[in-house]
């Protein structure tokens, strides 16, 4: 006589995922007006100024939104007045996440985006625009931290990154 | 497997049976091999045999995957999340809500099987189903109170008859360890934000140290005790409504005040205690939740004052000199200040007070997500009419 021993089946606590693709704006070849919009984080005024000072002859529009929370849509407007935008800074998890979702935002707008986020975070920011269907946002790293730094040393990390970013405006 | 195909019998087991089959035939003078045949030829096993699985293995197991706080869980089990199922009023596959960061979707079987995991009693059910569809709504913010460094958690109060019927502590200890529906349906609700949403430590959840706030953080209002109206009748809802509020805040912090006799100066400590510098809603003003003794309570009340005055004392004497409150994570809008100083809550509305606890002169107060986060009040109902008692999922 042969006995089965067997173990009632468990169920999986992990879901399944809603994935909705965005389709991503490129950056218009003949690029003008870039906003700069500022999340008001310590540090992101520095390093938008230093994009601002560095990366050349550009109309360039300042606009401001929260860290921890999205933008309204005011702001988004006035950050989508433009043919790209540049977020700046995603330092920490709920920065990061809004940085992402309000460029999402913009791309849907018809915006090309670029995110400025620290490599400790960056990471996070490219899983969070996958799970969003945005996974080829364009985000760039700088190295971390920003928050609490001198601004000579801001500066000399933000210099670092204006290859990275000419290469996507394609300059 | 084919009809009438001798099944190959493996001795390997250890259990001696076939022997023991094998010998009874021999005694009774019967070809030895024939007592090795099945007792059903058609079959591999003569018995199956169902069991649960094994506790500490399955949480070992869950662990390793991450998709648990640590602590060990109960094995969700298909007849155990069955249970848990009787007590919605939707369908298992309906969708509650998406929640981010990794935008899963919160299904209502998906939110069993992690109150299961948790410990709840299937009646918790209406109630953890109730919170995750409150955090998902938009001004609470899910996406940045997941991710963020600060350690911010979900504070999930209680009100109405349900709270009472789930006998959810409302009195000592009610932020504390005892009670399983304080500790199971926080810890539900955890759960289901790292499993179903994705926020596990240092993948979709960023708190720079966390907090124990996140384990579970769940109480009840003693409505009896609180003299004013409580926080669901000051919502909008009727007393016998039974309602779910869920708010981004810190781990609660102590106020002990055994002298004052008088609202205002009882008061004052509770303000002093709320005005620090560290905070979120230092530099970015918000809600600050209030639990208040029943003894505090009544000294205020005794001296006149009604639950707006309160919050409108603790609003415009809860504040931080300016110098300090500018050092946190996000520019201090010139708008917040008053006289040099930064109040903490933008109006007496961002005061969340409600009576809880048992004897003792304490309060608890604690600081929200700043402007990053409003809490979210749910009645609990059934096809749109609210829900006197948990029984009413049952018999839906």
């Amino acid at each position: 006589m042969n006995v089965k021993i067997m173990e009632r089946e468990i169920l999986n606590p992990l879901a399944d995922t809603q994935i909705d693709d965005v389709k991503l704006n490129p950056i218009p070849r003949s690029l003008s007006r870039i906003s700069l919009f500022n999340n008001t984080k310590p540090g992101a005024e520095t390093v938008l100024a230093t994009i601002k000072d560095n990366l050349g002859d550009y109309d360039f529009h300042d606009a401001r939104k929260p860290a921890g929370a999205g933008a309204s849509p005011k702001q988004i407007e006035n950050a989508a007045d433009s043919e790209l935008s540049i977020l700046a800074l995603g330092d920490c998890g709920s920065c990061t996440t809004w940085i992402v979702l309000d460029a999402i935002k913009l791309e849907k707008k018809g915006v090309s985006t670029i995110s400025v986020c620290s490599d400790k975070f960056a990471p996070f920011a490219r899983e969070l625009a996958r799970s969003y269907g945005a996974e080829n946002l364009k985000i760039v790293e700088i190295k971390h931290p920003i928050a609490g730094q001198a601004p000579e040393m801001v500066k000399s990390r933000v210099l670092n990154i204006i290859p990275q970013i000419k290469e996507l405006l394609g300059v | 497997m084919e009809k009438n195909k001798k099944v190959k019998v493996n001795k390997d087991c250890g259990c001696s049976i076939e022997d023991l089959m094998a010998e009874n035939s021999m005694k009774k003078g019967l070809d030895p091999k024939k007592g090795l045949e099945r007792l059903c030829s058609g079959h591999e096993n003569d018995f199956e045999v169902f069991v649960d699985p094994d506790i500490e293995k399955t949480s070992n197991d869950f662990y390793m995957k991450k998709m648990t706080d640590g602590l060990p869980i109960i094995p969700p089990t298909r007849a155990r999340v069955n249970k848990f199922l009787d007590y919605s009023s939707r369908r298992s596959d309906d969708v509650v809500a998406v929640l981010p960061p990794k935008q899963g979707k919160a299904t209502v079987e998906k939110i069993a099987v992690n109150a299961v995991m948790a410990g709840c009693m299937p009646q918790f059910m209406p109630v953890v189903e109730k919170t995750v569809e409150a955090i998902s709504k938009e001004e609470f913010n899910l996406a940045g109170v997941n991710a963020t460094t600060h350690p911010v958690s979900v504070c999930t109060i209680m009100n109405g008859p349900v709270s009472y019927e789930l006998a959810v502590n409302n009195a000592t200890g009610c932020l504390g360890p005892g009670n399983i529906a304080n500790a199971t349906i926080g810890r539900a609700l955890r759960l289901c934000l790292m499993n179903i949403a994705g926020a596990v430590p240092g993948i979709g959840d960023y708190a720079t140290m966390g907090s124990p706030a996140k384990y579970s953080y769940c109480f009840g209002e003693a409505e009896e005790e609180n003299p004013w109206e409580p926080l669901h009748v000051e919502r909008g809802f009727e007393a016998g409504t039974s309602t779910v509020t869920v708010m981004a805040a810190e781990a609660p912090q102590n106020v002990n005040d055994h002298r004052s006799r008088s609202a205002e100066d009882l008061l004052d400590t509770i303000a002093y205690t709320a005005a620090t510098a560290g905070c979120n809603n230092s530099h970015v003003p918000g809600e600050l939740l209030v639990v208040m003794s029943s003894e505090h309570a009544r000294t205020v009340w005794e001296d006149g004052w009604n639950k707006e005055d309160v919050e409108n004392y603790i609003h415009e004497n809860a504040s931080v000199p300016v110098n300090l409150a500018d050092r946190g994570g996000r520019k201090l809008d010139e708008s917040w200040i008053v006289d040099n100083e930064v109040r903490i809550t933008r109006s007496p509305r961002d005061v969340v007070l409600v009576v809880a606890g048992g004897a003792g002169r304490h309060t608890m107060i604690a600081h929200g997500f700043g402007t990053s986060s409003e809490s979210v009040t749910l009645p609990l109902t059934i096809n749109g009419n609210s829900v006197h008692s948990i029984t009413e999922y049952k018999q839906k």
